[in-house]
Formats: C-alpha cells, sequence, structure tokens
C-alpha cells in the first residue's frame, strides 16, 4: 500500500466533510515510515462491542493510551463508554458492560470524535487492528459521511513474526492478547475493559517492539 | 472522577511505601506515569549517571550492584527505585539493571520531588536514613510503655487477699500492733455501728470502711508529733478515702492514685462493703509480675525436681513476654534471670548437701547466658573459677559440687554444652592462676581454630559464690586484650566473616553473590554478627560490659564508634533478636524445638523490610572494622 496513495484518498474524504474532528485527522499525515520506533507516536486503542462485523455490531466502549516512542503515556489514557438504546444482549458476557452502565455513557458522535482527536497524527495501535479500523470507519462513514483509514501497527502481526511460524501453523491461542503477554512474564489484568486491554495492548507491544530489534516504523508494518 | 488506570492505581495502593497515601493522590498518581520495559540484561540507571527518574518495577525484577560491581539489592515487582541521587542531589552511585524482562512504571524527577513534599510520610520512608526507619521499626513493634498487662488488667484482680480493718474505737497503738502482725502497710479503718461484737476492737473483713490508716500516718501523724498512741485511730487516719470499685482498669487506678499522691486505695464493692487494697507497687509490678514470681518461687524451692517442675514455665513465659511486646533486650534479661535463680538455688542445694565449700569459689557462666542475651534455644555453658588456695585434697568436693550441678541443670531442662564447657570438666574447673594461663594461651595462640573456639570464654559473668574471683580475672584479662593484636586480628576476621543476607528476593533469602537461600539463619550472620562486632571491639579497648547493647555503648562512649553507628548497631540487634524470639516463641506454643531458622514466607512485609536494614547496618558496621583492622583498631 503505497503512501502517496492512502494520502491522496484521506485528502479525497476531508475535502467533503466540514471543519471537526474527523476532517482534522485526515488532513494531518500520520508519521513517516521512517519514524524511528524511539520517537512514534501512537495511540493504544481498544474497542468493546456487541459483536465482530463493523457494519452490523455495536460500539459500546473506547479506551486509548497514547504512547511516545518507548513510553506509554498514562496521563493521556481515556476510557469512553457509549450510550445504547436498547440491550446488548448476550455480549454482556464478553465486555461486562451492563445495559443500565451504558445508559450512562456518552453520545457515539462525542466519543468518536474524541478518539479521533487523541488519533490525529498518531500511528493506531490495537490487538487485531481490524476490529478498531474497521468500527471506526463504519461509524465515521454514518455520522460524518467519510471513513476513517488510519496508519496503523497490529500485535496480533507483531507476535507471529515473534513466533516465527507461519499463519496456519499457529494455534490462535497463542496469538491472544493474554497469551502473548505471558511469554514477557507482563502483569495480569481483569481483563476486557477497554482500557485495560489498550494498556495490555501497549504494553505487549513495548516488549515486541524490544525484541524484534525494530527501529522504524517501517519494520513495524512488514 | 472516572478512575481510570485502576490497574496501575491499584497496583501501586498494594505496595509500600504508596499504600500508605491517601485515596485522593493515588487517583492522581497514574497520570503522572510513564510505562516503559526493559529487556533482560538492559540497563535502567548506570552509575555516574545524574539520573532524574524514578521507577516502581511493575513487573520482573532488577539488580543493584555498587560502582565495584558487588551486588547490593535485588528487586522484584512493587519496589521502586532511582529515588536515592535524587533526593540527595547528584549521580547515581548504583547501576540498575534488569535481570529479567521488566515493565517499569516511570515517574520524573520533578514529579517525585513534589509527591514527597506533599507527602513526608513518602519522604521519610525514601530518604530518612536507614537507621531511623529502623528505629521507628523497632518501637511500632514493641510498644513495651504501652499495651501490657496494666493495660488489660481489672484491679479487682490484683486483690489477693481480704482487707485487714480495725475498728474506729481502737487506739493507735493496737493498730500499729495489728499492722505488725499482719505484716501489712496500711489498715482500713470501719465504722462503730457495724465493728463486731462488742469488745473486739479488730475486725476481719469488716463492713463500711470510713478511713484508712497507713504507715506514713503512724511516721508523720503520731511519731513525729509526739501523739499518744493511747489515742483513737479516728484521729490519726485519712477519713472516707478515695476508693475504686473492682471493676475499674489497673492502668486508670495507677493514674489514680499518681494524680493524688496516695500509695494505697481500698477497693470497695458496689455494696460498700471493702474488697481489699492495692498499693502502687502492686500496679507497677503487674508489668513484669509473672518473671518475678516464678523467680521467687525458684528460691523457695528445696528440691531439683521442684526447679525442673518450676523451669517448665519458662517458655510459657517467653511467649507471654513476646506477646505483650516486651523488647528482646528485656526478654533476654528475663529468660538469663531464670537461668541465674535456678542454677544459684541448685548451688545452694548442693553446698547443703556437701558441706561448705573448702576455699572460696565462683560459679561463672559463658556465652549467652554471661551477656544476659539468653534465648529459648541455649545449653549449659559453665565453669569454676577457684581461689588459688586451693589444695589437692579440695578437688574432690569441687568435682562433686559440678557433678551434681550439671546434672540438675539438665533435669531442669538445659541441655549439656556439645562442646563440654561445664564445670564438670576438669580442664572448666581450675584455680584462678591456671585460668590465668588458660587465657594467656589463648591470647598468644597463632591458631585461628583455637580462638574462635574460645570466643565464648570472654563473654563470662559470676552467678555465685565469691564474684570477686571473677572479677579479679576479668581485670586482668581486660588488661592484657587491648595489646594481642594477633588475637584481634584472628577475632576481626571472624566477626566479619558472617555476613548476613542481602534481604529477601521473592520469599527467598538472598545471599551476597546472589545465590537463594529458603530459609534464613537469625544467629550466623543476624544476631551472631552483631555480638562478634560489639566482643571485638570491647576487648580492643579493654572495656568491661558483656552485654551486647552494653559493649556498644561502652564503645561510643569511648569514642570509637561514632553514636550514630552505635544506635545503628543497637537497633539492628534489638530488631534481629526481637524476630527470633518471636519465631522462637511461635515454635514453642506449636510444640516445636525452638531454632535460629526462619522462613522468609514466615515474616511479614514489614519484617522482611527492616530486617533488611537490619542486615545492611550489619554489613556496614562490619565492613568498617575490616578496614580498619589492618591499623590500629
Amino acid at each position: 500500500m503505497g503512501r502517496f496513495g492512502a494520502e491522496g484518498r484521506r485528502k479525497r474524504y476531508a475535502m467533503r466533510l466540514p471543519d471537526g474532528p474527523l476532517r482534522s485527522f485526515l488532513t494531518t499525515p500520520p508519521p513517516d515510515p521512517a519514524t524511528p520506533v524511539d520517537e512514534l507516536p501512537l495511540l493504544a486503542v481498544d474497542f468493546e462491542t456487541t459483536g465482530l462485523r463493523p457494519g452490523q455490531d455495536r460500539l459500546l466502549s473506547i479506551g486509548f493510551v497514547p504512547l511516545e516512542g518507548r513510553s506509554i503515556v498514562l496521563g493521556g489514557a481515556r476510557q469512553l463508554l457509549i450510550r445504547v438504546d436498547g440491550a446488548v444482549g448476550q455480549s454482556a458476557t464478553v465486555h461486562g458492560l451492563t445495559d443500565d452502565r451504558l445508559a450512562e455513557g456518552e453520545q457515539l458522535v462525542d466519543a468518536v470524535d474524541e478518539l479521533l482527536t487523541a488519533l490525529r497524527g498518531r500511528v493506531l495501535l490495537a490487538h487485531y487492528s481490524d476490529i478498531e479500523e474497521g468500527f471506526l470507519s463504519a461509524a465515521c462513514e454514518r455520522l460524518h459521511g467519510a471513513p476513517a483509514p488510519a496508519c496503523a501497527v497490529d500485535t496480533l502481526q507483531l507476535q507471529r513474526r515473534v513466533l516465527g511460524h507461519g499463519w496456519d501453523e499457529l494455534k490462535g491461542s497463542q496469538l491472544r492478547l493474554w497469551n502473548a503477554r505471558a511469554r514477557y512474564g507482563l502483569p495480569r489484568y481483569r481483563a476486557h475493559e477497554a482500557l485495560t486491554d489498550a494498556l495490555a495492548c501497549a504494553e505487549l507491544y513495548l516488549a515486541q517492539a524490544e525484541e524484534l530489534g525494530a527501529t522504524t516504523l517501517r519494520d513495524l508494518q512488514r | 472522577m472516572e478512575t481510570e488506570l485502576r490497574e496501575v492505581r491499584d497496583f501501586l495502593a498494594a505496595h509500600a511505601p504508596f499504600e500508605g497515601l491517601p485515596g485522593r493522590a493515588l487517583d492522581r498518581l497514574p497520570a503522572q506515569l510513564t510505562m516503559r520495559y526493559f529487556r533482560r540484561g538492559s540497563t535502567l540507571i548506570s552509575v555516574g549517571e545524574a539520573n532524574d527518574t524514578v521507577y516502581v518495577l511493575r513487573s520482573g525484577a532488577v539488580d543493584i550492584t555498587d560502582a565495584s560491581g558487588v551486588l547490593v539489592e535485588r528487586s522484584a515487582e512493587g519496589t521502586t527505585v532511582g529515588t536515592s541521587n535524587i533526593l540527595r542531589g547528584g549521580r547515581s552511585q548504583h547501576d540498575v539493571r534488569a535481570i529479567e524482562d521488566t515493565l517499569a512504571l516511570a515517574m520524573s524527577g520533578d514529579d517525585f520531588r513534589e509527591l514527597v513534599r506533599e507527602h513526608p510520610d513518602l519522604h521519610r520512608f525514601f530518604v530518612e536514613l536507614l537507621a531511623s526507619r529502623l528505629r521507628a521499626a523497632v518501637q511500632s513493634q514493641q510498644r513495651t510503655d504501652q499495651g501490657g498487662a496494666i493495660l488489660k488488667t481489672r484491679v479487682g484482680e490484683l486483690i489477693s487477699r481480704e482487707p485487714i480493718t480495725i475498728a474506729v474505737t481502737a487506739t493507735i497503738r493496737e493498730a500499729a500492733e495489728l499492722m505488725a502482725a499482719e505484716r501489712v502497710s496500711s489498715l482500713l479503718v470501719t465504722g462503730l455501728d457495724k465493728a463486731g461484737a462488742g469488745a473486739g476492737a479488730v475486725g476481719q473483713g469488716g463492713e463500711g470502711a470510713i478511713g484508712i490508716l497507713t504507715d506514713k500516718d503512724l511516721r508523720s501523724r503520731v511519731l513525729a508529733v509526739g501523739r499518744d498512741p493511747g489515742d483513737p485511730v479516728a484521729e490519726v487516719m485519712t477519713s472516707d478515702p478515695v476508693t475504686v470499685g473492682p471493676d475499674t482498669m489497673a492502668f486508670e487506678v495507677l493514674m489514680e492514685m499518681v494524680a493524688k499522691s496516695i500509695h494505697h486505695m481500698p477497693v470497695v464493692r458496689p455494696d460498700g462493703r471493702p474488697l481489699g487494697l492495692v498499693t502502687g507497687t502492686d500496679l507497677i509490678r503487674l508489668e513484669h509480675a509473672s518473671p518475678v514470681y516464678l523467680v521467687s518461687d525458684i528460691r523457695k524451692q528445696t528440691s531439683v525436681a521442684g526447679l525442673a517442675e518450676l523451669g517448665r514455665r519458662l517458655p510459657r513465659l517467653v511467649e507471654q513476654l513476646v506477646s505483650q511486646d516486651a523488647t528482646a533486650d528485656d526478654i533476654g534479661r528475663v529468660v538469663t534471670a531464670v537461668g541465674d535463680a535456678v542454677e544459684r538455688r541448685l548451688l545452694e542445694l548442693a553446698e547443703a548437701e556437701l558441706g561448705a565449700p573448702p576455699v572460696p569459689y565462683c560459679w561463672v557462666v559463658f556465652g549467652s547466658r554471661g551477656r544476659l542475651e539468653q534465648g529459648l534455644s541455649s545449653d549449659q555453658d559453665n565453669a569454676l573459677l577457684i581461689s588459688d588456695e586451693m589444695q589437692p585434697e579440695h578437688e574432690e568436693w569441687f568435682a562433686r559440687l559440678a557433678e551434681w550441678v550439671v546434672d540438675a541443670l539438665e533435669r531442669c531442662g538445659y541441655a549439656r554444652c556439645p562442646g563440654d564447657i561445664m564445670a564438670t570438666n576438669p580442664r572448666w574447673r581450675q584455680p584462678i592462676s591456671q585460668w590465668r594461663r588458660e587465657f594467656g594461651t589463648w591470647l598468644r595462640q597463632p591458631e585461628p581454630d583455637a580462638i574462635l573456639n574460645a570466643t565464648i570464654f570472654f563473654d563470662m559473668r559470676p552467678v555465685h559464690g565469691d564474684a570477686s574471683l571473677e572479677q579479679d580475672l576479668h581485670r586482668w584479662v581486660l588488661a592484657q586484650t587491648p595489646h594481642s593484636k594477633a588475637f584481634l586480628a584472628h577475632m576481626v576476621r571472624s566477626a566479619v566473616d558472617h555476613e548476613p543476607p542481602l534481604g529477601f528476593f521473592r520469599g527467598f533469602v538472598l545471599q551476597k553473590e546472589g545465590e537463594h537461600k529458603d530459609t534464613l539463619d537469625l544467629k550466623i550472620g543476624g544476631v551472631g554478627a552483631v555480638v562478634e562486632l560489639a566482643r571485638v571491639h570491647a576487648l580492643a579497648h579493654g572495656l568491661a560490659p558483656v552485654n551486647t547493647q552494653a559493649r556498644i555503648e561502652a564503645v561510643a562512649d569511648a569514642g570509637v564508634m561514632s553514636r550514630d553507628r552505635a544506635a545503628d548497631l543497637r537497633d539492628a540487634f534489638e530488631f534481629i533478636s526481637y524476630v527470633r524470639l518471636r519465631h522462637q516463641a511461635r515454635q514453642v506454643s506449636a510444640g516445636q524445638q525452638p531454632d535460629n531458622f526462619v522462613a522468609p514466607t514466615e515474616l511479614s512485609d514489614f519484617e522482611r523490610r527492616h530486617l533488611r536494614d537490619a542486615f545492611q547496618v550489619v554489613r556496614s558496621a562490619q565492613s568498617t572494622l575490616g578496614a580498619v583492622s589492618g591499623s590500629a583498631l
């Protein structure tokens, strides 16, 4: 994927938009692939959703925490609950977000705009980032009429490289966020809150970047 | 406010010193931190670096080494590193290197300085000399002046006999005669109407006390003013005395008595009838009641069997003293006093059976008993110093005495010395001149082993007989030791040889070279190391004290050790001794044989942290001693 092509697409989307967080996000270029890992600005993001289909399932909660190079900046951490009308059903058993708590959340548009503002000029970091990229774009499409293509680094992909096997040989469970962390002796958390998972992903990334000897953004996106 | 980063906050809240922060401060803390990752083998802080970051280890572990590469500490999750050069200013004196993949919470030097400025407890934790931390630990573990029996006892429980009373119509002389006959220092004076039938002026357990008469009243209101002893007692008694009910707490009564300057307090039943009298002495003695009673019971025994029976009460007594938070020093003295009392009583019984000694002698004890530091796992160490007037035919009397007493001591629970340092060994049953030769040989001895086996003889104390024999010998020995350079050099080597461990690491004892052990020996490298340090310093300067705390104090008085160092060392000694006693008391109550080996898992976080500090004090005293030993000690 040529950077130029991606940049061009972002600009085209931005032209159709009024001023606002999505337009700012799209018009601010993401870090250059040659950016050293030591200086790379990232935003570790995790979504809790009612399912895995971006067009149909709903976004319930967003957690994110920024990284500056090899430091996780805890002061920038946020967790946003999204108000949902109607029941979340059985998915509550996974993310622990009940209808009552979600009724106190904020409007989807406010939460997404806050995320877009935080993500501006940063690399989106997630474990299996397809979900976050897909849900973010779907939400922006619906709210603002344009998608939000992000520059992403995926810790699941990095873990696959760390383990050094082909896709098929790996058991899926070894790649799961919490199992991947065990390799580095990272602390155990009460899983499945968006912010906790985002933090867990950020910590895993620091360990992986060291182990892979990555020096630039390009090394992380190979 | 939504508690974001609850994981980080909760982690900090579970570890010292952050655990002590108020909730709001804890809530704010995570936002000031960044998280960093260090691969195994990478360096967090280097020697000479102007480090300006404090790290709290979130997972993994680090080794802290000094400029010469010697391991100072090994720390795992929950430990804070990098604070010392930030608070002190200047550059790091240590390398901090990850020995496992390590995740650390980092705080900027500015934020850290601000945090400790706002929270003096944190400041104290990080900055104050290790020693002050240790001292605070000693104090917080032992509140000797509080929490004792006096806080838990009701005054009614202290009354052991009915009050002695006298009718108000009795004369002063009758009252004095009654006090003498009953061996009491005060009487309750009861009203006429209820003072018993007719003639008898003296009542027993009478009702309604209307006054009290004390020794002091007889002195100041009768003798001093020349009053006629035939006058009625009513004229010199104190009317309507202050009284308390039997349920009043002992300490309240004591405070009342101090406030009113009175020494005798009638305890009165709810119906007004007197229950008895307590004195200030009764209340004060309450704190250490049991050893006092035990020792006085020992003195009354007339058989070895009776003494053996009483000896069995000792472990229980120690347990009780530990639970009352007595200091290790106090407990060591109590155990020693009980041991001395048993030994003295046995010697009296032996003399009664064998007849009077043919020449003067002194029975002495060595080692921990000599130092007034006996614990629960000590065996016999004793000897006979005999006057030089001794003739060959007297030897048999002393041999029989030794046999009698050592055997009886064994029956009383004091095991025989495995090294045979007992009066039954003819070598340790000698006239003074021979003892001098013995000590002289040790002092000139080129063989380190022979010296090390003899060290306990330098902790000698008289228990029975002619104490001047021991004092003369002791004085003579102390006049020799400062000049016995080879002897002192061996003692120094031994004193610095048993290094305390560095501390603890995930449930193990961490030794100097990073080696792990699963039990901690509180004697070697702990209590024993301080004993040796104190001994070698005392002998090098010819100082008389034998007790370790007293030796350290004397060494400081002599200007050989700084006051601070001495105070640190005494605190370290007290703390390690206390942990050892606690451990032994637990073993005794579990029906086990007391020993010196503690599993780190048995210790609280608090104990582990402060033991580590105490070990550091001992190690530093050892290295100072090791460094000066070449020159003049």
